[in-house]
C-alpha cells in the first residue's frame, strides 16, 4: 500500500531522514518508536506530503506522492493523519469538526455526512458530545473526535502522529482502546508511538529509527525481545 | 454547511450594502434645488458659511440661501438655465472651477491679480468696505495695529488686505483662518487682537456681540464681489449684460436691501452668555441629518476597507513574490502619508486626470475605503499568522482547498484574535470620517460647521456634532464586545 524509497529529508544543512527504504502492506499495523529527534515524526509527514522529501520517492498504491503531477490534495483523502496535538477546529462543533471535510472535500449530502458521523461517534465512544464545541472536551475526547474525523474521509490508510503524547495518563487508554478494535478491524496503520506495551500488543512490525536511519524492522516479538543492534539495546533499556 | 452559508449571507449582504449606499450616493444630486423649468442646468459653486451672501438657515432648511444665490437664480433664470447649487470650502471653489466641477462660482468673491489668472470674472456685482473688526478699545486706525495679530480668512481678499497693512504698519502678525466663525472666535477667546471682515458679514457679528468695535479700511479701493467662470467662457460676457439690466431696473437694489438690512438699533445689542444652547438648539435636527450621511460614508467604507484589506492580508502571506511586494507597497504608501491628502487628491484630481466627477462622498468613501484597507491588512494579516499552524496541517491533511480552508478555517479563527483590533480601526474611521467636511459632504461635522456660521455661535454646534460622535462610537464599541462575546461561544 505504501512504498518508500531511499528517502532523503533535510531541514537546511541538518539531515534528517537518511536513504530510507520501507513497505507497508494493506492490512498492517506498523509502529514507528526510536528516542525523540530520529526523525519518526518527519518520516510519517512525508507519506502525505505535510512534509515534501529531498530525494527519493514515495508511493500510495499505484500513484507516486513525491512524483511532481500528483495531485497530492486528492492522495490525501485517502490517507487519514491523526496529530499529537489533535488540531480539532476550535470554531466548529464536534459534529461539523467530522462532517466538514466529507460535505466539503467529497460533496456528500448534510443528511448523510452527518449519519455516518453520527456512527463514527458512536463508535469511538462520543455520540452524547457531537454539539459539543473542542473546547469543552478533555484531552482523550479531542483526540477520538480527531480519529473520527480523520475516518470519516474513508481513508484507506491512517497515520498516527503520537497519538497520546499531549494527553493525561488516564486517557492514554481510551485513546489507545479506540485504536487497538480500529486495528482489529483491518485497517492499515502506521503509528509513532513511545507506548512500547501498544506497539507490542498491536503492532504487527516495529520499525526502529535513530538519527534517521532505519536501524530495525522486525516483528514486535523479535525487537522486544531479541533487539539486533547496539542502539535498539540501549533504547529499550531506558524505557522499558 | 450552516457555518458556509452564514459566510456566504455575510459577505453578499455587504456586496448588496456596498451596491445599495453606492448607488444611493450616486443618483443623490448634490444640494440640488433645480426645478427643471429650463431644459439646460448650471452648476455654481459656493461656499455656504457666509452669510449673508450665502448660508443654511439651518433652523429652518437645508436650503443654501443668501444674496449670491437669489442673484444666481435671477441670472441663471433669466439666461433660461436651471441651477444648481454645490457647496464646498472656499479654498476648494478655483479649484472646483479648474477641473470643470462647477460651471461658475458666486461666494463673495473679490476679482484679484492671482484669481484672475486662474478664472474669468464679471463686473462687480455689488462693492463691499472691508472692516477692522476688535475687541481692544486702542485699536481705532490702522496704525494701532502695531505688534498686534490681525485674522483673515485664507485665500479671501482680506488676506490681501492684511498684506498691504502690513507693508505700512510694522510688526503686525497675520493669522489665516479658514472661516469667518473661526475668525471671530478667536477674537472672542483673545488669540487675535483684530480681524478683516467684509462690511456685510461683519454686520451681523456687530450686532450680536457690543464689545466687538469696527472701523473701515481706508483705501480699499473697489474690493467688490463678482462673478468667477472658467478662462474664456461665453457665459462671462452673457452675466455682465444681466448684471448691468439688473443695475438698471432696480432689481439689484432689491436683493441688496433684502440682504444687507442694518436694521438693529443700539438698544437691541445683547451680549450672548458664554455658552447659550438654546440658540442652536433649532438647528438640531440639520446637524442629526448628518447621522445619515456619516453613518453611510462609514459603513461603505468600512465593508470596502474590510474586503480589500483581506485581500491585501491574503497577498501579503502568498507564495507569490509580486503579490506580496504589491501589497507591501500598497500599504507602505496609504500608511506613510496623511489621510487629508489623499482625500484631496482623490477628489481634485480624479476629475482633471480622467473626466469623471467624482462626488465629494464617492471620493470620501474611496478614500476611507483605500486608506482603511491598508491598516486592516496588516491587521488580518497578523491575525492570520497567530493562528496556530496545526489547522492549516488538518485541512491539509484532509484534503481541503485552500480557499475553502482560508474562507473557513483560518479566517473565521483570525477575525476572533483580531475582533478587538478591527473594531478600534472603525471607531477611528467613524471619528476620522469628519475630515470629509473639507470637501463640502454634509457629515455631522460640516452641518455643526455651516450651523455656526448661521447662529454665529460656535461652541454648542461643535459639542453638539462631539456628543453624537460620541454616542456613534460607544455604540461601535457596545457592538464590538457583544460580537466578541458572542465568536468565543467556543472556547
Amino acid at each position: 500500500m505504501i512504498k518508500i524509497k531511499n528517502l532523503c529529508k533535510q531541514f537546511g544543512k541538518n539531515e534528517v531522514l537518511k536513504d530510507i527504504s520501507l513497505n507497508i502492506k494493506q492490512g498492517e499495523v506498523v509502529a514507528i518508536i526510536g528516542p525523540s529527534g530520529s526523525g519518526k515524526s518527519t518520516l510519517l509527514r512525508c507519506v502525505n506530503n505535510l512534509e515534501t522529501a529531498t530525494s527519493g520517492e514515495v508511493w500510495f498504491k499505484e500513484q507516486e506522492v513525491t512524483g511532481k503531477k500528483a495531485d497530492i490534495q486528492k492522495i490525501r483523502t485517502k490517507i487519514g493523519m491523526v496529530f499529537q496535538h489533535f488540531h480539532l477546529f476550535p470554531h466548529m462543533t464536534v459534529l461539523e469538526n467530522v462532517t466538514y471535510a466529507p460535505k466539503t472535500v467529497n460533496g456528500i449530502s448534510k443528511t448523510e455526512a452527518e449519519s455516518s458521523a453520527k456512527e463514527l461517534l458512536s463508535k469511538v465512544g462520543l455520540s452524547e458530545k457531537a454539539e459539543e464545541y473542542p473546547g469543552r472536551l478533555s484531552g482523550g475526547q479531542k483526540q477520538r473526535v480527531a480519529i473520527a474525523r480523520a475516518l470519516a474521509m474513508n481513508p484507506e490508510v491512517m497515520l498516527f502522529d503520537e497519538p497520546t503524547s499531549a494527553l493525561d495518563p488516564e486517557m492514554v487508554k481510551e485513546v489507545l482502546d479506540v485504536m487497538k478494535s480500529l486495528a482489529q478491524s483491518g485497517m492499515t496503520m502506521a503509528i509513532v508511538t513511545h507506548e512500547m506495551g501498544f506497539a507490542r500488543e498491536v503492532a504487527d512490525r516495529v520499525l526502529f529509527l535513530d538519527e534517521g536511519v532505519l536501524v530495525e524492522d522486525a516483528s514486535p516479538q523479535a525487537f522486544f525481545t531479541a533487539p539486533k543492534s547496539e542502539r535498539a539495546k540501549t533504547f529499550l533499556q531506558k524505557v522499558l | 454547511m450552516i457555518k458556509n452559508n452564514k459566510w456566504m449571507l455575510l459577505v453578499l449582504t455587504a456586496v448588496m450594502l456596498t451596491g445599495w449606499f453606492a448607488q444611493g450616493f450616486l443618483s443623490e444630486a448634490p444640494n440640488a434645488s433645480a426645478k427643471e423649468k429650463h431644459n439646460k442646468t448650471l452648476v455654481m459653486g459656493t461656499s455656504a458659511d457666509y452669510a449673508p451672501y450665502e448660508y443654511i438657515d439651518t433652523a429652518k432648511s437645508n436650503e443654501i440661501i443668501g444674496f449670491d444665490i437669489d442673484l444666481a437664480r435671477h441670472i441663471a433664470d433669466e439666461l433660461g438655465y436651471n441651477l444648481v447649487i454645490k457647496d464646498m470650502d472656499f479654498n476648494g471653489l478655483i479649484p472646483a472651477l479648474d477641473s470643470g466641477r462647477v460651471d461658475f462660482v458666486m461666494a463673495g468673491m473679490t476679482p484679484n491679480k492671482e484669481r484672475k489668472e486662474k478664472v474669468d470674472f464679471t463686473k462687480v456685482y455689488y462693492s463691499a468696505q472691508q472692516l477692522i473688526v476688535t475687541k481692544d478699545e486702542n485699536i481705532k486706525s490702522i496704525e494701532d495695529l502695531k505688534g498686534k495679530k490681525l485674522g483673515v480668512q485664507l485665500g479671501s481678499i482680506q488676506e490681501k488686505e492684511a498684506i498691504k497693512i502690513k507693508k505700512k504698519v510694522k510688526n503686525v502678525k497675520v493669522e489665516k483662518r479658514n472661516k469667518i466663525p473661526d475668525l471671530v472666535q478667536e477674537l472672542q477667546t483673545k488669540r487675535i487682537d483684530a480681524a478683516i471682515i467684509e462690511d456685510g458679514v461683519a454686520v451681523e457679528y456687530l450686532n450680536q456681540n457690543s464689545k466687538l468695535k469696527a472701523f473701515v479700511i481706508p483705501d480699499t479701493g473697489s474690493a467688490g464681489s463678482a462673478v468667477a467662470l472658467p478662462k474664456g467662457s461665453d457665459l462671462t460676457e452673457k452675466f455682465n449684460s444681466e448684471i448691468d439690466k439688473m443695475k438698471e431696473n432696480g432689481e439689484l437694489d432689491k436683493y441688496v436691501k433684502k440682504w444687507f438690512k442694518i436694521e438693529k438699533s443700539e438698544n437691541e445689542k445683547k451680549d450672548a452668555a458664554a455658552i447659550d444652547f438654546s440658540v442652536v438648539w433649532s438647528s438640531l435636527d440639520f446637524i442629526l441629518y448628518g447621522v445619515i450621511t456619516t453613518l453611510k460614508f462609514v459603513a461603505v467604507s468600512i465593508v470596502l476597507g474590510f474586503l480589500l484589506g483581506s485581500l491585501l492580508a491574503l497577498m501579503k502571506i502568498s507564495k507569490t513574490a509580486p503579490l506580496r511586494w504589491f501589497a507591501d507597497a500598497y500599504t507602505s504608501i496609504f500608511r506613510g502619508t496623511p489621510l487629508i491628502l489623499q482625500l484631496l487628491i482623490i477628489y481634485f484630481a480624479t476629475p482633471q486626470l480622467t473626466d469623471y466627477e467624482i462626488s465629494a462622498f464617492l471620493a470620501g468613501v474611496l478614500t476611507f475605503g483605500l486608506n482603511s484597507a491598508a491598516y486592516i491588512s496588516e491587521i488580518i494579516r497578523a491575525g492570520i499568522s497567530a493562528v496556530d499552524k496545526g489547522q492549516r496541517e488538518a485541512s491539509l491533511a484532509l484534503g481541503i482547498p485552500y480557499s475553502s480552508m482560508m474562507r473557513q478555517i483560518i479566517l473565521p479563527q483570525a477575525l476572533k484574535n483580531i475582533l478587538p483590533a478591527l473594531m478600534n480601526e472603525f471607531i477611528t474611521l467613524t471619528k476620522e470620517s469628519a475630515i470629509i467636511a473639507v470637501i463640502g459632504a454634509m457629515d455631522i461635522m460640516r452641518r455643526a460647521q455651516i450651523v455656526g456660521a448661521d447662529t454665529y455661535r460656535y461652541f454648542e454646534p461643535l459639542i453638539i456634532a462631539g456628543l453624537i460622535y460620541y454616542v456613534m462610537v460607544m455604540g461601535l464599541t457596545v457592538l464590538g464586545r457583544k460580537l466578541e462575546r458572542r465568536m468565543s461561544r467556543g472556547d
